[in-house]
């Protein structure tokens, strides 16, 4: 045995790293845990039923919140995509000095803090009269999620050769041709992982959802939010649970999209920085 | 007041493009935020010719390039292609292609897919885009790999990709930008040979550029090298390598022994006791100070002809480079010359020369270039 420290089993580094996770995870898995049980108490396990469920699904107004929140989340996906790529192109070209100035800015809503986001988003709504509804909340939302689609697209523009869409043009592309053949093509990995990340993020988001929404239906989050005011119920865990399923499905989706078609880069590469090449 | 001279008038007045000329050039310029990248060049490329730019990185051969393919406006000038004047057509109407240096494949298709993009775009029907990329891959081939998608790829692969999806267009003229930059050499090299091949195979006007005075040499049928924006000379390889007309063209191909002197009765006085004699120059008058260079393997160490100029030495220093060794050699105070003698079947280690040995070195008069 000639070999040092280096070469013994880290126990240490393992053990506080089985901590952290078990910090982070366990309350997941308790919620998750107790979305199946029979009594209503969030303490003892007495039996596994699907009655919480049952609970959820015959409730109208929590099914209308989670339909909001699909409606909302869709809708900004979409909105923050077209318009954050439409950003991403346009400074990813002008190279001047205020395109660079933009594009800083572009990044601002990522360290605001989200209640400010919130709390402008209303002054703006009611200063120019707009009743607080769904679509205000979409409104605030696409605003919101802007800044990661054109980090994400920028990002992977910032990997593709300026030649390759040059190529498009040689070949015979007009300038719109070239961005719908080539350029958007060449994107669809980080506009798959931007969309499905937005939706994940606007699908779960109470702060601005809960300062730009009307009364009736609100969205998921701010109607549980609401609901926990009056006691909590363990159709809670069973709708937290629901939305745990919702975002797993998502980064599956994020992972798996771009194998089936055929690409050696999945979206969640972009998001992880495990893009190879 | 001056009436307004159109562009068109001013070009009238340059030279007339020659009728065969695949791409003429005419006083083209580019600024870059008010530095000259590409000084008022003139250029004509004859159909179905080998042509490469030559010159170091910034010389502005890419820009000359980019100009002739249409991604950069030029300042001012005419750039003509199969005799049309191109200069304000959009890069996707122009009768060229190119073969990009970092190769620009479209990773979400396939070979066949890439390859047939440009013909897919020209709505060729199916069919014959089916059977023209099948005798592309041939030519290139990459017939096995057709259903590759570029990432599957290997370097000389893609370039054979890229070389392919350019030239089944059938383009008046063929733009390469340093193609062969990033393969290794041996691939480089079998490349080289490849690419010659398939441009006689094809007969379509190749314009190169490259900074590798190797490949510029051995496959072009005419070289223009560039420097700091002007072509500093145009010519077969051998006579820009054999007659270079500039101190520029002199060093950047090849090596040079480059000396200055003072034009004194049919010679260049270099240095005292060291006269180089330049028969037949004209246009030069006594006093000029001239510049006169000499090719190392140009100068001997023996067998010497009676009509060669000879000069005693001592040799400084000997590299062995196997079929080759490099001497070099001092003539007068501060003046040392490169010698390149082939390494014959007949010498061994002991024939050859040792660091302190006085030698003679000779040279054919007309081996001795002046340069302006």
């Amino acid at each position: 045995m000639s070999a040092g420290r280096l070469e013994r089993k880290p126990f240490l580094a393992v053990a506080v790293t089985v901590a952290f996770f078990a910090w982070l995870y366990l309350p997941i898995v308790a919620v998750a845990l107790f979305s199946f049980n029979s009594a209503k108490s969030l303490s003892v396990f007495s039996g596994f039923s699907t009655r919480w469920y049952s609970d959820f699904f015959s409730n109208s107004a929590l099914l209308e919140s989670l339909s909001a929140s699909l409606r909302i989340a869709t809708v900004a996906a979409l909105g923050s995509l077209v318009l954050g790529t439409m950003l991403a192109l346009g400074l990813e070209r002008i190279t001047s000095r205020p395109a660079r100035a933009v594009g800083a800015v572009t990044l601002m809503p990522l360290v605001t803090p989200e209640i400010v986001t919130g709390v402008a988003a209303l002054l703006l709504f009611t200063g120019v009269g707009l009743k607080l509804s769904l679509s205000t909340v979409t409104l605030a939302e696409i605003t919101f999620s802007i800044a990661y689609v054109t980090v994400i697209v920028r990002g992977r523009l910032g990997s593709m050769s300026p030649e390759v869409e040059e190529a498009a043009r040689d070949l015979g592309c007009t300038p719109w041709q070239a961005l719908r053949l080539v350029t958007l093509p060449a994107l669809f990995p980080a506009l798959l992982g931007s969309g499905l990340l937005v939706f994940a993020l606007v699908f779960d988001d109470f702060v601005l959802a809960f300062f730009t929404t009307g009364v009736d239906p609100q969205p998921l989050p701010v109607r549980i939010y609401s609901s926990i005011r009056f006691g909590i119920s363990p159709a809670i865990n069973a709708v937290g649970t629901l939305m745990l399923l919702v975002s797993g499905l998502l980064i599956v989706a994020a992972l798996l999209l771009p194998r089936l078609f055929n690409r050696k880069t999945s979206s969640l590469d972009l998001i992880t920085g495990g893009e190879r090449r | 007041m001056t009436t307004p001279v159109t562009p068109a008038e001013t070009r009238a007045v340059a030279v007339p493009p020659a009728a065969s000329s695949a791409v003429s050039l005419r006083g083209l310029t580019k600024e870059f935020g008010g530095t000259r990248v590409v000084d008022r060049i003139d250029l004509d490329v004859a159909a179905g010719e080998f042509f490469s730019l030559l010159g170091p990185s910034g010389c502005g051969k890419t820009t000359t390039l980019r100009m002739i393919a249409g991604f950069n406006d030029p300042t001012s000038g005419t750039v003509l292609v199969g005799g049309e004047d191109v200069t304000s057509t959009p890069p996707h109407k122009r009768d060229v292609n190119t073969v990009f240096q970092s190769y620009a494949l479209f990773e979400h298709l396939d070979v066949r897919g890439n390859v047939g993009f440009g013909l897919r775009r020209k709505g060729v029907d199916r069919s014959t885009i089916d059977q023209r990329v099948s005798e592309m891959l041939e030519l290139v081939e990459l017939g096995p790999r057709a259903k590759d998608r570029p990432a599957q790829l290997s370097g000389g692969q893609r370039q054979r990709v890229a070389l392919a999806r350019a030239l089944i267009n059938r383009p008046k003229v063929l733009l390469l930008d340093e193609p062969l930059a990033a393969l290794d050499l041996k691939l480089r090299r079998a490349m080289q040979v490849e690419l010659k091949t398939i441009q006689r195979e094809v007969g379509i006007t190749f314009l190169f550029v490259t900074h590798d005075q190797d490949e510029a040499l051995s496959m072009s049928d005419r070289v223009a090298i560039m420097n700091d924006g002007v072509i500093e000379q145009c010519g077969t390889p051998e006579d820009v390598y054999e007659n270079p007309t500039s101190v520029f063209a002199a060093s950047f191909i090849g090596t040079s022994n480059l000396m200055q002197g003072t034009y004194a009765g049919g010679e260049v006085r270099v240095a005292p006791g060291l006269a180089v004699p330049v028969p037949g120059l004209t246009g030069s008058a006594e006093g000029d100070r001239l510049s006169v260079a000499i090719r190392p393997e140009k100068i001997w160490m023996s067998d010497f002809a009676p009509s060669m100029v000879q000069v005693p030495g001592t040799i400084v220093s000997t590299s062995y480079h196997g079929a080759t060794t490099q001497y070099l050699v001092s003539v007068a105070t501060g003046i040392t010359l490169t010698v390149l003698e082939q390494n014959l079947p007949r010498m061994r280690a002991d024939d050859r020369w040792a660091p302190g040995d006085r030698v003679r070195i000779g040279w054919h008069p007309e081996h001795a270039v002046v340069l302006r």
